[in-house]
């Protein structure tokens, strides 16, 4: 047997392995999560919130941006309070204020510590006790509790409305006036948030940690990290250690051996590729790209900028019509879509160059997908655009308006839009790969795993419809992170590496075996972190001790080959000076070798600095998330889009010249920017928020409070340098794009092209 | 924010001044001597860290005060007239193609810097005129 064949099995078996744990930590999820009540009832008897109320609030605050506007559990926007946490916070206190007020005749902040001391312990004996029972479906309250409800009720009720009282504090939360114009639906906004509130607090049955695993941090009530989150955390630590030591013993050993030499092609065996009809057709997919990313950093402006003066954007009143969880719903969601639109239109422009064979009607294809994805993008903004103004009817939010959910906020009807646009790119790569996968050659391997990680995008983007308008939030959360972390962060990787490797097998400049070999083993690697290490985003969302255990293991085996990453980027910058045509993707190679960094710097350091259980508690959604959100996304994938896209450019108009300066200024600037932008601001602010959540509580590093703070302002001005850099870049490289089609020059063929006949 | 604003408003006029010195002794430099450090890499690096800070010092100070190009005239003008200085400045050590044309757009260029700084001492989109009105 091979050791290709040998990668092989142990892959399949690695998947099959993952999945099935993976699957079985989905139903430990659906057994532990916390129980959504009939009925909520206080000790007198009065009923406080109805399930339907509760499931009806979601949808409210699913209508309004839901995780773009604050967050619930940690996940979601930064700029609003996580609400959870608020509720909470503000319910305890209207607790202890009334029995400060009833014992000593003063509110609970003008009493002693003695004082203080005696209220906090009885509060947390009573606010963490499980009162829900399960024969009824019924939660108890005391009638003190209830009391509290209703004052935190009338808060948010204010807040999400037009009363000019809260104008400041919405401005601080960068929400427009009168959010949810409806009164009934602001009450019924309260009872969700009661609700995710009161699983974070409340512990479960037999059990001394909370349905959350205490989070968020809130000393009041007794939260903090539980024993079994130190554990994990420094075991996660010590398996990134092994895994670094494992796989440093591996390179060693293979990086020992001497590649069999292989002459090199004297010229780019690229251009023999003859391009075809669909292959030119993809070009419009590259112009997406681009006007999406131009979209995108111009609405990450505009989100940015709404951190500063809430509901203005240089004195114009743009939240009345562009409010901040419009605009960061578009910023994120353009994300994914233009980095997507690259890979496909990659993986369009690949498949007839790899066999050789253009499919009828290939063309046709090609085009009716863009369409589609036009028309996607279109509608599914203006369905959120709708939802968000509220100008939807809330029982046409699910499947037209805005689901709420980060990173998967269109409309249930775009989801299955897309998915079924997804198939169709799938059928057209495959028709067009199928001739090389039954030819019986040595690139038949990569090719296959080429087309197998498509096969994974296509289909794996199905997880968005796994979950229903009233699914629980734990199992949305659960299914919502399967497509987040396994698409995006998962199978886009292994297209990526596989996709990579056979360009360059395809240049001539790596022997196809061994480029085969190490595709495999790069993606057993990743894979072997990669699955599970999708619950390390489910810590705290309901989910039992186990899947916090799997999480944070597997996720620091994630961070194992990007400590080697300098091999391969090492061996892709010295393929580069490989023969003297190389210059002529001397850029894709740059781009390549980006990724490289941003992979050891966004998705490894910024990400293992959030990733054990004990950091993530206090970090998560504080500013050092998008500081790895940020480095990681667009470092890593916007990067690697970028360099396909050149890739493909290249491919499709060989003669023309590169304008080089245009590109150099624009890889500079997107790499100065980005470092900028991550310095300069998330990276301080998120350390200043963490310190805040260690010393105070969790609530306080996400309130305005804190984050209206002198210096904190300067912080987030200081975006201004790396942004500006950084649209710099996005705006050379669109110059660089448009040159090629509006002023092409071309390049005088070399003196072996002249003899040379085009196939 | 507030708090900041003296600080802020020192910075910015620090980096207009540092801007429009390094732009002159650049345009004296490569256009009455001939020199070659005004094009030199690191300098016009400096310049462009100069120019990012001008401007980031200028966002802050417009949001703090609430006053905005196209809102108030003041900084239309200045805003217009940057463009115009840009435009001049890049003829000038750059683009023109004869020595004359460059000194011409040099010159232009600091009469241009010369009318914005007026307009931000008279926060008056006549500058130095506004006095004759």
């Amino acid at each position: 047997m091979n050791s290709a064949k040998q990668l092989w099995i142990l892959l399949i078996v690695l998947l099959v392995s993952s999945f099935a744990v993976l699957l079985w930590s989905g139903r430990e999820i659906e057994i532990a999560k916390p129980p959504v009540p009939e009925r909520v009832i206080s000790e007198s008897g009065q009923t406080i919130y109805t399930r339907a109320e509760i499931e009806r609030g979601r949808v409210v605050w699913q209508s309004i941006g839901g995780q773009q506007l604050g967050s619930i559990w940690g996940h979601g926007g930064l700029v609003a309070p996580d609400w959870s946490a608020d509720w909470l916070h503000r319910e305890v206190i209207a607790i202890l204020d009334q029995w400060a007020e009833a014992e000593y005749g003063a509110p609970w902040s003008e009493l002693n510590e003695e004082q203080q001391n005696g209220l906090q312990g009885r509060l947390r004996a009573r606010v963490r006790q499980n009162t829900y029972d399960p024969e009824t479906g019924t939660i108890t309250l005391p009638d003190e509790r209830a009391n509290a409800i209703r004052t935190v009720s009338t808060h948010y009720e204010g807040l999400f409305g037009a009363d000019p009282a809260f104008h400041e504090l919405r401005e601080g939360y960068a929400m427009r006036n009168d959010t949810i114009p409806d009164a009934e639906n602001r009450r019924l906004l309260g009872a969700f948030f009661w609700w995710t509130a009161w699983a974070a607090v409340t512990e479960r049955p037999g059990d001394t940690i909370t349905y959350t695993n205490n989070w968020p941090s809130e000393p009041l009530v007794g939260n903090r990290p539980p024993a079994s989150m130190f554990l994990w955390s420094a075991f996660s630590v010590t398996f990134l250690l092994a895994g670094i030591a494992l796989l440093g013993w591996h390179y060693a050993r293979t990086h020992s051996q001497k590649e069999e030499p292989h002459d090199l092609p004297k010229v780019d065996p690229m251009r023999s590729v003859v391009v075809t009809p669909s292959m030119i057709a993809t070009g419009k997919y590259f112009w997406v790209v681009l006007a999406l990313f131009l979209v995108q950093i111009l609405l990450g402006a505009l989100t940015a900028h709404y951190q500063v003066e809430g509901q203005l954007v240089y004195g114009y009143e743009m939240a009345e019509i562009f409010p901040y969880s419009i605009t960061r719903t578009w910023h994120t969601q353009l994300a994914v879509l233009w980095i997507a639109t690259a890979w496909l239109g990659t993986g369009l422009y690949m498949a007839p160059a790899i066999s050789g064979k253009e499919p009828k009607f290939q063309a046709l294809g090609v085009n009716v997908l863009w369409v589609c994805l036009l028309i996607i993008v279109v509608g599914s903004f203006a369905g959120q655009w709708l939802a968000v103004m509220q100008r939807l009817n809330l029982d046409q939010n699910f499947w037209w308006g805005h689901q709420g959910w980060e990173y998967a906020d269109m409309g249930r009807f775009w989801q299955w839009f897309l998915f079924i646009g997804l198939m169709i790119w799938l059928i057209l790569v495959g028709r067009a790969l199928l001739p090389a996968l039954r030819a019986n050659t040595e690139s038949r391997s990569i090719i296959a795993l080429f087309f197998l990680s498509a096969v994974a995008i296509g289909l794996f983007y199905g997880a968005a419809l796994m979950w229903n308008e009233h699914t629980h939030l734990s199992i949305v959360e659960y299914w919502r992170w399967w497509l987040v972390h396994l698409w995006v962060e998962g199978f886009f990787e292994v297209f990526a590496t596989a996709v990579i490797a056979f360009l360059f097998t395809r240049l001539g400049l790596l022997p196809v075996k061994t480029a085969t070999v190490a595709v495999l083993f790069a993606t057993i690697v990743f894979m072997a972190g990669g699955v599970l290490g999708t619950l390390h985003h489910l810590y705290f969302a309901g989910s039992p001790t186990p899947v916090l255990a799997l999480g944070a293991s597997f996720s620091a085996l994630e961070v194992v080959p990007l400590a080697y990453i300098g091999f391969e980027a090492y061996d892709q910058w010295r393929l580069s000076g490989a023969t003297p045509w190389m210059r002529r993707y001397k850029w894709p190679v740059m781009f390549f070798l980006a990724v490289a960094f941003w992979n050891l710097v966004g998705a490894g350091l910024f990400g293992f600095l959030i990733n054990p259980p004990l950091s993530l508690y206090y970090m998560q959604g504080l500013n050092l998330t998008p500081l790895h959100g940020h480095t990681a996304l667009f470092g890593v994938y916007g990067m690697l889009g970028i360099g396909l896209v050149l890739f493909c450019l290249r491919g499709m108009k060989p003669d023309l010249v590169w304008h080089e300066g245009l590109l150099k200024t624009s890889f500079w600037c997107f790499n100065i920017g980005l470092a900028g932008m991550a310095l300069l601001t998330l990276l301080p602010l998120g350390v200043l928020q963490l310190l805040a959540a260690i010393n105070n509580g969790y609530w306080f590093a996400r309130s305005e409070q804190f984050m209206q703070q002198p210096f904190v302002d300067l912080l987030i001005w200081m975006r201004v340098p790396g942004d500006t850099i950084f649209a710099i870049g996005a705006l050379t490289f669109g110059l660089f794009v448009a040159g090629l089609w509006l002023l092409p020059k071309r390049e005088p063929p070399e003196p072996e092209e002249l003899t040379r006949t085009r196939p | 924010m507030e708090e900041f604003y003296l600080q802020i408003r020192q910075v910015h006029i620090g980096a207009v001044l540092t801007s429009g010195a390094l732009f002159l002794l650049r345009g004296l430099g490569l256009n009455l001597f001939n020199a070659a450090w005004p094009m030199w890499a690191p300098v016009r690096y400096v310049s462009y860290t100069i120019d990012t800070v001008l401007l980031t010092a200028a966002l802050m100070l417009m949001t703090i005060v609430h006053q905005y190009p196209f809102m108030h005239a003041w900084l239309t003008v200045k805003l217009v007239l940057l463009v115009v200085y840009i435009v001049l400045g890049s003829f000038a050590l750059k683009r023109a193609k004869t020595r004359r044309a460059r000194l011409g757009f040099f010159a232009a260029a600091l009469l241009v810097f010369g009318y914005i700084y007026y307009v931000a001492r008279a926060h008056h989109p006549l500058g130095l005129f506004s006095g004759l009105l």
